[in-house]
């Protein structure tokens, strides 16, 4: 079995896992959830084989064209849902976020994506690239896991559901902002010194990554020192993933700069 | 003033910077950030002017931006102080003495009445709270036992080491700023160069560049040699991503050129009125070489383009050091008569064509045919040399901002406070306990000390 069939497999494994925790969503069955999370499970495991073959295939990095970004940041998505549920049960995500990754999957497979493992440019030969971009990836993996809870918090009236979300996307920052300051900021730092000559460019790249960077210390200060909780922490958990979104799509196809790869 | 120097001091400034900072940072990506006043005329026209004088223009860099960083850093360290001395007196000079019934109101309690005297109940609790690892301070007010137990207590500093970490990156910047020398240094192979501001050399001994089998390249190698007073001291390669670090100085691999002064020029000459004939001919610029044909023509290669393109007057030009579209131009001579010239092309070998300087010539000129196959150029390595002093107090920065975020999320402060008393022959001992986060986790472990307690002796 060759790369891309798994590949294949591990999204119909997640169209699986979205299927029983949508179906979990209407009958309130732990089983359907419990299905779903084994699906996704599954999924990921395919998934994982599939960079891991890339990998092999290719002699480097799965994420230096944007099939494989596109993919690599997929499998982040589970991986941090995953963490998430398991440690704290919050299936009712998962339909909404394996949507999400649905999506990207299918982006990823569209025709516009070339497929093809290309050579490394130089500048990308280097192992930072494995850190700042994996560690980078999963830090926002798991600011999108905060931003279905902070979606969910503001569209739902139960005030239990509303506590739990709350406290759900909280979490998810807990984990994200110190993976997003590391892999971002921090090896993203080491590594344009290394390669660049100079740990900071003002590249656009690098200012969205301070931009997302900002929001979520906003979101920070205004919860933990000023007591803001809710609709507004909400409010600031979505723009800052939108931020981290952008930083990560937008800046490519739209400013130009250091960072313009593949 | 009172109320102004109160906001100046507030966390509501950090609030209100941050979303500044964040408004003002996207805007510097929207407008493009150092380009020349004629391509932000072209684009903005009358609103041009106004940008450069606010300094968008150089935004990152401009007097407002710097100024909002610096009250950023001065907001830091007065929220950071303002925060600090009650953090210092709760860790190191904490209030032991605490009544019951507020023990009990605190979300995790436990009250546990335990045979025999509230001294012995009082090692009891000691003993099960240091077996699970919280040191404890004891004091006794009266008749009363109070105990207090704490564990991962550094993360109350958490907050204060990202800050601390945030102030020595900015400090790392303005050093950076301020002091760092940046200087590209152009090599040729052989050629030495002193590093700027620096009392060492460097040689480039050799530069390669390795392709991939599709053609793509996958290195750019220069083997550098550092000379002290003329002596070798160190040789090393450098390539992207593998600088080379000598006495503060370090050597990036940022660009490389082709040195198109006297490049060497292979050239075929064939001749249309006889197949066989082939004479493969390598020639530097000025040289002329013999075609060894029936009349006796002898070829000259007058200029050289590595990237032909035809000027405004329609004269012959250079647009650029890269060879993209390389050019020879041809001369024929007999004795010392020019006899046709004509530009030839290694992309396009079919257009060349040979002009005759008289009619008498043309025949020649029709018959011979000239395809410019190959040129060699000296390359040199552009290499920068900076040395930047501020780059040690980022990677300290960075350092502290991690320890810190690590403390103030995943190193959550544990207390557990005790109150003990003899009442009525046995002794009465009132648990109360707080964590700042990960409380499930917390409850249990306070449960499983409040448990060994109750279970008799």
């Amino acid at each position: 079995m060759n790369e891309s069939v798994i590949f294949v497999l591990a999204f119909v494994l997640y169209i699986v896992a979205a299927f029983f925790y949508l179906a979990f969503l209407f009958n309130r069955k732990e089983r359907w959830a419990k299905t779903g999370r084994i699906a996704a499970l599954a999924g990921l495991a395919a998934h994982t084989l599939a960079l891991v073959l890339r990998t092999i295939g290719s002699g480097h990095a799965p994420f230096t064209n944007m099939y494989e970004s596109i993919s690599f940041l997929s499998w982040a998505f589970v991986l941090a849902f995953l963490v998430i549920d398991v440690k704290l049960k919050i299936p009712r995500i998962g339909p909404y976020l394996m949507l999400i990754v649905i999506g990207l999957m299918a982006l990823a497979s569209s025709p516009l994506m070339p497929k093809e493992a290309t050579p490394l440019v130089p500048a990308l030969q280097s192992y930072w690239l494995w850190l700042h971009v994996s560690v980078t990836m999963l830090g926002e993996a798991f600011f999108a896991v905060a931003f279905i809870a902070c979606l969910m918090y503001l569209t739902t009236s139960e005030p239990a559901k509303k506590e739990r979300m709350d406290n759900v996307s909280y979490r998810c920052v807990a984990v994200g902002f110190p993976l997003f300051t590391l892999g971002g900021l921090v090896f993203g730092m080491v590594w344009a010194y290394k390669s660049w000559g100079t740990y900071w460019s003002w590249d656009p790249k690098e200012v969205w990554s301070l931009i997302t960077w900002f929001v979520f210390a906003l979101y920070l200060h205004t919860r933990i020192v000023m007591g803001w909780k809710g609709k507004r922490s909400a409010i600031i958990v979505i723009l800052g993933f939108l931020a981290a979104l952008f930083t990560y799509f937008g800046v490519n196809y739209l400013l130009a700069g250091l960072h313009s790869y593949a | 003033m009172k109320r102004l120097i109160k906001f100046f001091t507030s966390i509501k400034l950090a609030i209100v910077l941050l979303i500044i900072l964040a408004l003002a940072s996207i805007l510097g990506t929207l407008i493009p950030q150092g380009r020349s006043a004629e391509e932000y005329a072209a684009r903005y026209g009358q609103l041009a002017g106004a940008l450069g004088a606010l300094q968008m223009t150089r935004l990152y860099h401009s007097i407002w931006y710097m100024g909002l960083l610096l009250l950023f850093a001065a907001n830091i360290i007065v929220c950071t102080l303002e925060r600090l001395g009650p953090k210092y007196r709760r860790a190191f000079k904490p209030r032991l003495e605490h009544d019951p019934k507020g023990l009990l109101a605190l979300k995790v309690n436990a009250r546990v009445k335990r045979a025999g005297s509230a001294s012995d109940a009082a090692a009891e609790v000691r003993r099960a709270l240091e077996g699970a690892r919280y040191p404890v301070r004891q004091s006794a007010a009266g008749p009363r036992i109070h105990l207090l137990g704490r564990k991962k207590f550094w993360g109350i500093f958490g907050s204060d080491v990202v800050h601390a970490g945030l102030l020595v990156i900015l400090a790392g910047g303005i050093i950076s700023g301020a002091t760092s020398i940046r200087t590209d240094l152009a090599l040729a192979q052989g050629e030495t160069k002193s590093a700027p501001k620096a009392d060492f050399a460097v040689r480039l001994d050799k530069f390669t560049t390795d392709y991939y089998p599709d053609g793509s390249v996958k290195a750019w190698k220069s083997d550098l040699t550092v000379l002290e007073a003329g002596k070798p001291v160190l040789a090393r390669t450098v390539a992207v991503n593998h600088p080379l670090s000598y006495k503060g100085y370090s050597f990036y691999q940022t660009s490389y050129g082709f040195n198109w002064d006297n490049p060497g020029v292979e050239i075929w000459a064939k001749r249309k009125s006889d197949p066989s004939f082939l004479r493969k001919v390598k020639v530097k610029v000025g040289e002329r070489a013999a075609l060894g044909d029936p009349d006796k023509t002898t070829m000259a290669v007058a200029r050289f383009l590595p990237d032909f393109v035809l000027g405004e007057t329609n004269e012959p030009i250079n647009r650029s050091n890269q060879p993209n579209n390389p050019a020879a131009l041809v001369e024929g001579y007999r004795g010392e008569a020019k006899v046709f010239s004509g530009w030839i092309f290694a992309n396009y070998p079919d257009f060349a064509q040979m002009h005759a300087a008289n009619d008498k010539d043309k025949n020649v000129a029709s018959d011979l045919a000239f395809e410019l196959k190959g040129f060699d150029a000296g390359q040199f390595s552009v290499l920068e040399a900076a040395k930047d002093p501020g780059v040690s107090l980022i990677w300290l920065g960075c350092i502290l901002l991690m320890a810190g975020l690590g403390l103030a999320f995943y190193w959550p402060p544990w207390e557990i406070k005790a109150v003990i008393e003899d009442a009525q022959g046995k002794a009465d001992v009132v648990l109360g306990g707080h964590a700042a986060k990960s409380r499930e986790a917390f409850a249990a472990e306070f449960e499983a000390i409040a448990a060994a307690l109750r279970r008799p002796k």
